[in-house]
């Protein structure tokens, strides 16, 4: 049996949340924090995704808590606008951070070597 | 396999890369460069009658070096409620064109700061305006340092120095360029030889319409590259 590896200690890889840590999902989460609010159709432009695939994404971050979507009409035409909430913002923080130290240990056990 | 294997969801360079390409896009998505210079132009050469019709000339007819002094009114009363009016115009221009865009507008800590620093500027001219001796004492010549602050807190100046703060919001390397360049047009000031003399009136026509075509160049500038992006 091992001892419990402290905090400080733990593989960066352990402190990725599944949630953020997929392509797709990391880049709606950048796209709706440089835009402050990002529509659909921007989204499902920039990520090439259909129109199902970016709302089964969607979905996945709106259940966490992550993504705000709001419905509405500009004309005939619906339209629906993405914001990140608190949580969200926190996360994708979160996430970068985790990826840089990931990074780091990587350049770290190479030169070691 | 080691210990510092690549976890599912992708090599983490490729992911962090993949992270900044994107927000450099929206970012680029979001500028809308040219509606901020254009408007700022139109300001610049609309204030150019109000500047020389609103100067108030005292010349005294006995002095034998023909000395005048002015005191420009209709700078003081033009720019103030003017370049509020094109910081809102802006930001509402800028909030229009992002949406269509599909994304959100970043200004307002522009506009702000504009605002603000249009507040500076015009209680700086009262406080100095309230604190003139009177009559006039002649500085002659006129500190070089005097010169420069005063061109600073002129509406001309005001405008490089918000523009300097749209240059950091949009990480706009090409703007933060061309704002140095605005600026010290605006306060060494350049006049690419251009003076007139002749009127007092018009003293400080030709650098306006140097500063406002700076700005006209600029905007039809920006303009021209978003078109060919």
């Amino acid at each position: 049996m091992t001892a419990p590896t402290p905090a400080s200690e733990a593989h960066p890889a352990n402190g990725l949340d599944e949630v953020v840590h997929q392509r797709v999902r990391l880049g709606i989460l950048t796209i709706a924090h440089e835009a402050r609010k990002v529509e659909f159709g921007y989204l499902r432009t920039q990520l090439d995704l259909t129109a199902g695939n970016l709302s089964k994404h969607l979905s996945v971050l709106e259940a966490a808590g992550l993504v705000n979507l709001e419905k509405g009409y500009e004309g005939r035409r619906g339209r629906t606008w993405i914001t990140l909430t608190g949580a969200g913002d926190a996360a994708l923080a979160e996430e970068i951070g985790q990826l840089k130290q990931l990074i780091a240990r990587v350049e770290t056990t190479r030169e070691d070597r | 396999m080691t210990t510092d294997s690549v976890p599912a969801g992708g090599d983490p360079r490729r992911l962090l890369a993949d992270t900044r390409d994107l927000a450099r896009k929206v970012r680029l998505d979001q500028r809308v460069t040219w509606v901020a210079l254009l408007v700022l132009a139109g300001v610049t050469f609309l204030a150019i009658p109000f500047d020389v019709f609103g100067m108030k000339v005292d010349c005294v007819n006995n002095d034998p070096s023909g000395s005048c002094s002015f005191d420009r009114q209709g700078v003081l009363f033009f720019w103030p409620v003017a370049l509020l009016i094109a910081y809102a115009i802006i930001a509402l221009l800028y909030v229009r064109v992002a949406r269509t865009r599909g994304v959100g507008a970043r200004v307002m800590p522009y506009v702000i700061t504009g605002a603000v620093l249009t507040v500076l500027f015009t209680v700086t001219w009262f406080v100095v305006r309230a604190n003139l001796p009177d009559p006039p004492v002649s500085l002659d010549p006129t500190p070089g340092w005097v010169l420069f602050l005063d061109r600073l807190i002129a509406p001309w100046g005001v405008i490089g120095l918000a523009l300097l703060v749209l240059a950091w919001l949009e990480r706009n390397v090409a703007l933060l360029v061309f704002t140095l360049a605005y600026l010290a047009v605006a306060l060494v000031p350049v006049d690419f030889g251009w003076q007139m003399h002749s009127n007092i009136r018009t003293e400080f026509l030709p650098q306006q319409i140097i500063n406002g075509t700076v700005l006209l160049l600029g905007g039809i500038g920006f303009a021209v590259a978003r078109r060919r992006r």
